[in-house]
């Protein structure tokens, strides 16, 4: 309320009464900003109410909106990272469970049995069949390994990759990508130093095994053992990479939590209605625009003329 | 003894009559709009008489208690207050284009969701679901835009309407002004009042100032000269007419207030006219313009990023921007290519043409996700007109304020000297009255005297 303007003003009808009114107006334009505020909860309900507090609710609104979309390829990206690094162990058992009936094999070097053999070979050949399963995982609908060059599938039939050469990645923060997966080859080697396929690790164990002559017998035990182990070694370490990229993501999605956080307790900072003191403020506005009707009711019923 | 008391006590009747009919008048008209109190001016008669024994009272003139500086004041700080308040109520009109900062809805809200279903997309490049996604998203910024555009366009359009209204009404009072000159003139030769004459003209001169912003100077005789920026529009009784050209396209209009006869443009400074011409040919075009600059920043960005890349088969990306009619893009025309609506697979999610790397490959959506924050983007492009505007109708929402009290100081001083105020007044009516029966009084003293010399004889 604007106090009046008092000094050497004559009091005319006129002048108290237009007085009056644009006190009850101001007292009605300012409860109806309380009331706004009140209903919406927000300080500011057009871009006019506080230009500054709008840029920083737009600002912080897209930052928020952006901070839920790195939780969200976090929480992706971490779906991908557990389900490679379970998917990779699976292969380091198969692959292991592989070498020691190899092993056996030449534990066994002079009583080497056709069965042994054979038992051995139906072994190798489903781990091999296991693993390259285990290759073509997917997650939804796309395969893990198959980088992005597949959708659905990194080898087919034949063991043989048909995926792309460069692993998908997740923006888990401003700037920050990571790859979510490793692709085939990375993993799983390829040509002869490969573990899957025709010309694979596996493929010339299962091919030396099965032709059961001690010379075959030795190369399995000895060379094609080694390549299978450096082999096991690789896909050990990508599943270390992966598990440990899957630590950092954690970090990264509590970060984009944290973010979110410290953004909503700004935004609320600048926008949130204090409700009391709103409250109170519309109180004691209704009083003084009850007090204005009032003294506007008893407009000149005295004047002189009531005494004369 | 002569018979001088008896004209004296009379002449004191007669100007105590007069007064007393002075002060009814402003007692009746203490609520008349533009009513300016009078006060009978009494001034002392000399007789002549040796003895030095005054001649009684007469009533010199009935005068109007004008200050022609006060209403000089008020005039102007209400044509300001017009002006203003014009431009307020055009420009809040245009403010809701910009939305409601903190609502979940409007264009920021819509832009973030934009960017989500890039992302989203980027996770699963070859999904149906999520391509359409982004079509839908895409679409809905486009209709936000073009939504507001139209809100502004509106704003324009009923703020020249108003225009045009004003003008009609302040042609109406021009011609008014002129015929109660005539009147002023005529009536004031014959040596009558013209004081109810120059009580609706003045109420005429104050609408003129609030309206157009008029500025008016007074004769002697009692006529006033109207002029608008230094253009005569009445003198005496001739009376010029306003018309409104456009000066620029229908587009982006440039509103001029013309003066018929002339044919100059007024240069108004205040009124009503003046903020609606602020609004129609600065305001409301520059606010247009920064719709169209987010929506050309938009597509430029978004399109520059989908250029860049390729469609999960390989094929160079196709703008996803583009403008539904002829001519340059802009806010009301942006929409989403009608070949990416009919096939979302058109859009390119991959940085690479090779195949197979390209298959699955959602990087460039990545890329466009990723535009939500650049610092020339679209969405610090609205940031930054919706700062400017509601730093805008904020300023024009103090000034109106300011304006207000400024306005009714100056319209309360002015009452204060041309108003009524029905205490004084009836003061002043007890003070004659005693005056009347004082003198008639004294009629009755002088004729019993009379009467007991008449009776000695």
């Amino acid at each position: 309320m604007t106090s009046p303007v008092s000094t050497g003003v004559s009091y005319t009808p006129t002048v108290i009464a237009s007085q009056l009114v644009s006190y009850l107006n101001a007292d009605q334009s300012q409860q109806a900003t309380l009331e706004t505020q009140l209903s919406s909860g927000n300080l500011v309900n057009q871009p006019s109410d506080n230009p500054a507090a709008a840029s920083t609710i737009l600002a912080a609104n897209s930052s928020l909106a952006r901070a839920q979309e790195y939780s969200s390829n976090a929480s992706d990206a971490s779906a991908w990272l557990s389900l490679g690094t379970s998917t990779l162990n699976s292969v380091i058992s198969a692959l292991q469970s592989a070498k020691q009936s190899v092993m056996a094999l030449s534990g066994n070097a002079l009583s080497n049995s056709q069965a042994a053999v054979q038992g051995t070979a139906a072994t190798l050949q489903s781990v091999l069949s296991q693993v390259t399963a285990l290759a073509n995982t997917t997650y939804g609908n796309q395969a893990i390994f198959a980088g992005t060059g597949n959708v659905s599938v990194a080898y087919d039939a034949s063991g043989n990759y048909v995926g792309g050469g460069s692993a998908p990645t997740r923006t888990v923060g401003p700037g920050v990508s990571v790859a979510i997966a490793a692709t085939g080859p990375a993993v799983f080697g390829s040509g002869s130093s490969g573990l899957l396929g025709s010309t694979g690790i596996l493929s010339k164990l299962i091919s030396d095994v099965t032709t059961g002559t001690p010379a075959s017998i030795a190369t399995a035990t000895t060379t094609d053992i080694a390549a299978l182990n450096s082999a096991l070694q690789n896909v050990t370490s990508q599943a270390g990479v992966l598990g440990a990229t899957y630590q950092s993501v954690q970090t990264f999605a509590t970060q984009a939590t944290n973010v979110q956080t410290a953004l909503q307790t700004q935004m609320s900072a600048v926008d949130s209605v204090n409700i009391a003191q709103a409250t109170t403020a519309l109180t004691q506005s209704q009083n003084a625009y009850q007090a204005g009707l009032w003294a506007t009711a008893q407009i000149e019923q005295h004047s002189l003329v009531t005494y004369l | 003894m002569s018979n001088i008391g008896l004209d004296i006590a009379a002449s004191g009747v007669n100007a105590a009559q007069t007064a007393m009919d002075t002060i009814a008048q402003n007692l009746s008209n203490t609520n008349t709009p533009g009513y300016v109190s009078e006060t009978a001016n009494l001034t002392a008669l000399s007789s002549g008489e040796q003895s030095g024994v005054g001649g009684g009272v007469a009533v010199a003139s009935v005068t109007q208690n004008n200050d022609s500086l006060l209403a000089a004041n008020a005039a102007q700080t209400s044509a300001a207050l017009a002006q203003s308040t014009a431009l307020q109520q055009t420009l809040q009109q245009a403010q809701l284009a910009f939305g409601n900062p903190s609502s979940s809805t409007g264009l920021g809200a819509d832009l973030s969701s934009f960017w989500q279903s890039w992302n989203q997309l980027s996770t699963n490049p070859t999904s149906q679901a999520d391509l359409q996604a982004v079509v839908d998203s895409a679409q809905t910024v486009t209709t936000d835009l073009s939504q507001a555009s139209g809100q502004i366009a509106g704003a324009s359009a009923n703020a020249s309407s108003q225009l045009a209204a004003t003008v009609g009404q302040a042609n109406t009072l021009l011609s008014q002004v002129a015929s109660l000159n005539n009147q002023i003139i005529k009536q004031g030769a014959t040596g009558t009042s013209v004081s109810s004459l120059s009580d609706q003209q003045n109420q005429l001169l104050t609408q003129l100032a609030s309206d157009i912003g008029a500025t008016w100077t007074a004769s002697p005789n009692g006529s006033v000269n109207v002029a608008v920026g230094g253009v005569t529009l009445v003198q005496g009784n001739w009376s010029d007419t306003l018309a409104v050209n456009n000066t620029g396209s229908a587009s982006t209009p440039n509103l001029q207030l013309v003066a018929q006869s002339s044919k100059v443009a007024l240069n108004a400074s205040s009124g009503t006219t003046a903020g609606l011409l602020a609004a129609v040919n600065v305001y409301l075009p520059s606010y247009q313009s920064q719709l169209n600059s987010v929506a050309s920043n938009l597509a430029t960005s978004v399109n520059t990023v989908l250029s860049n890349g390729f469609t999960t088969s390989g094929a160079p990306g196709v703008d996803m921007f583009t403008s539904s009619g002829s001519g340059g893009l802009t806010a009301a025309n942006i929409s989403v290519n009608p070949s990416i609506v009919a096939n979302p697979s058109l859009i390119a999610t991959a940085s690479t043409s090779s195949l197979p790397a390209a298959t699955n490959d959602g990087s460039n959506a990545q890329a466009l996700a990723n535009l939500y924050n650049s610092p020339s983007g679209p969405d610090a492009a609205w940031r930054t007109a919706v700062v400017n505007v509601g730093s805008q109708v904020s300023q024009i929402n103090n000034q109106v304020q300011a304006q207000t009290a400024t306005s009714n100081a100056a319209q309360q001083n002015l009452q204060s000297v041309t108003g009524v105020n029905q205490n004084t007044a009836l003061v002043e009516l007890m003070n004659f009255q005693s005056t009347y029966q004082a003198a008639a009084k004294v009629i009755t003293t002088v004729d019993t005297a009379l009467q007991s010399l008449l009776a000695a004889v």
